[in-house]
């Protein structure tokens, strides 16, 4: 029983860590369709502000307000990442709408750049963040203990679904954002500046990006890497749970965390890998389109 | 209202349309016609800055608009209902109309006379707008374009696809809209019964260039149809 509700907690954990890795992506990729493969280095940028306000914090100020440095983190490492962001989609994306192949490609460049500039700048060796005193140690009900740092992301993941379900859906922004993915030229033509609704919601994705690195900051240490090792998980739960729906990510990323821990708890690490490729397969063999799709009469859809 | 002169159009590369002048009168139902593909759509995106317009002139109510991005010619005054009705799919009937509505008017955004003129959107408000007929999404792209509160309306091919009774409707509507609202339209269609009840002057076109104009009731209806179907 223990071992059971210890499965269903990691399980819990790293489906919330995969899909705060995902919100962005399903903004940037599933909303926007461009496929930026900087995404995983802007969650390493994330993750080195934190790293940077944390060093700041600890020269400037008192050791008793050193706690609140994550607070100041969150906020920079989504503000960093949210102008990065910007300045990406107006120099690169925006000339590349319609052109998939293309802005893959400079994408990657940018990723491989950001990644070098890491290692110039803050070497090879990866650089640790102290979690603040208040995310130590864990609550235990009975036998079962439940770690700070782990709740803490699962309820930052709570607020941001929220925050971008808002956005999406019920502000009259996300009206606009929804109006300008699915037909650019008709939105337009209702008056709908699309430049900057296009710039505004890559941002944001960035930005969402920038907080997730601020959060797995806090579970190992932060390399030129660290982006790559979340990025492939987020491709497949955004594209396992249907490319431009929320709900659909969220059930990737659920899919894919419940699955890894699960199968990985029976056998080993590398098996649960290979089996999760093997339902991603299979789903998509059935509903290429992923689990959740949108259905219209409209024909050119 | 509206005047087009030696204004060249380009569809990705290759140029449609050569040296165009076309004149659209304050208060009229102006319509152009011709066979498939001799760039009639064309001229319209053109006037709404969808495609490439290098060289000559829009204007607007005098002004040059040639230059100005397609959302900003919009809020200068011109409705557009494209070809196909582009209505966006996912959205209900209202949130597709509340898209053109100032948002600082909230709930009032929407004009009165838009459910008055198509009662069917105020009864399918909740429903989605790809799962609307032809007929309805063709109404609600008229509403919608209606809800910018423009100073003239330009409608693509608002026949196409669509059953005669509800092409009598929207024709109704359209009058109404052109006589109660004082708005100016311009109507590209090929169905050439529709445009020569509806409009006071016509323009037929003919590979990128109006090779016939005049008032509709000074126009032989044989000269027309034997021009388009030659």
């Amino acid at each position: 029983m223990v071992q059971f509700i210890n499965t269903i907690f990691n399980g819990l954990s790293l489906s919330s860590i995969i899909l705060l890795t995902s919100l962005g992506l399903a903004i940037t990729f599933g909303l926007m369709r461009v496929i930026n493969m900087a995404h995983g280095e802007f969650l390493m940028i994330g993750a080195y502000v934190t790293y940077i306000v944390q060093e700041i914090f600890v020269k400037i100020f008192p050791e008793s307000l050193f706690s609140l440095y994550y607070f100041a983190a969150l906020i920079a490492a989504f503000a960093v990442t949210f102008a990065l962001g910007a300045l990406m989609e107006h120099f690169i994306i925006s000339r590349l709408y319609g052109r998939e192949i293309d802005s893959l490609l400079a994408t990657w460049g940018i990723s491989i750049i950001l990644q070098q500039a890491a290692r110039s700048i803050f070497g090879m060796q990866g650089v640790n963040v102290k979690a603040p005193s208040f995310l130590n140690g864990g609550v235990s009900i009975g036998p079962c203990t439940f770690s700070h740092n782990r709740l803490f992301i699962l309820v930052l993941v709570a607020f941001c679904l929220f925050i971008v379900w808002f956005i999406m859906y019920k502000s009259d922004f996300g009206k606009k954002m929804r109006a300008v993915m699915q037909n650019r030229a008709m939105a337009q033509c209702m008056g709908i500046n699309s430049k900057r609704v296009d710039m505004i919601t890559f941002s944001l994705g960035s930005g969402l990006a920038g907080l997730a690195g601020c959060s797995v900051a806090l579970l190992g240490s932060i390399d030129s890497t660290v982006g790559q090792n979340y990025i492939v998980n987020s491709f497949i739960a955004v594209v396992l749970g249907g490319v431009g729906k929320l709900i659909g990510t969220v059930f990737g990323s659920s899919i894919i965390g419940f699955a890894s821990i699960g199968i990985e708890n029976y056998t080993s690490a590398s098996i649960a890998k290979a089996a999760i490729l093997i339902i991603i397969i299979i789903v998509l063999q059935f509903r290429p389109q992923g689990l959740f799709t949108t259905k219209s009469r409209n024909l050119d859809e | 209202m509206l005047k087009i002169s030696g204004m060249d159009a380009y569809y990705g590369e290759s140029k449609i349309i050569p040296s165009l002048d076309l004149d659209v009168e304050k208060g009229k139902i102006v319509c152009l016609i011709g066979r498939n593909g001799v760039g009639k759509s064309t001229t319209l995106k053109s006037i709404m800055g969808l495609v490439k317009t290098p060289a000559g002139s829009i204007k607007l109510d005098g002004e040059e608009i040639i230059k100005v991005p397609t959302y900003n010619r919009v809020k200068k005054g011109i409705g557009y209902v494209p070809q196909g009705r582009d209505i966006f799919p996912q959205m209900t009937v209202y949130e597709n109309l509340m898209l053109g509505a100032n948002p600082k008017n909230g709930k009032e955004g929407l004009p009165p006379y838009i459910y008055e003129l198509f009662p069917i959107l105020e009864k399918f408000e909740k429903r989605r707008g790809g799962d609307l007929s032809g007929g309805q999404q063709q109404q609600l792209a008229i509403a919608r374009a209606l809800v910018l509160q423009p100073k003239i309306l330009i409608l693509d091919e608002p026949t196409e696809g669509i059953q005669p009774s509800v092409i009598q409707d929207i024709g109704r509507a359209i009058r109404r809209i052109n006589s109660e609202l004082g708005l100016t339209v311009l109507i590209v269609d090929q169905y050439l019964e529709f445009v020569l009840g509806i409009s006071d002057y016509i323009y037929l076109m003919e590979k990128g260039e109006i090779i016939l104009k005049g008032k509709t009731s000074e126009l032989d209806a044989d000269e027309v149809q034997a021009k388009m179907t030659h």
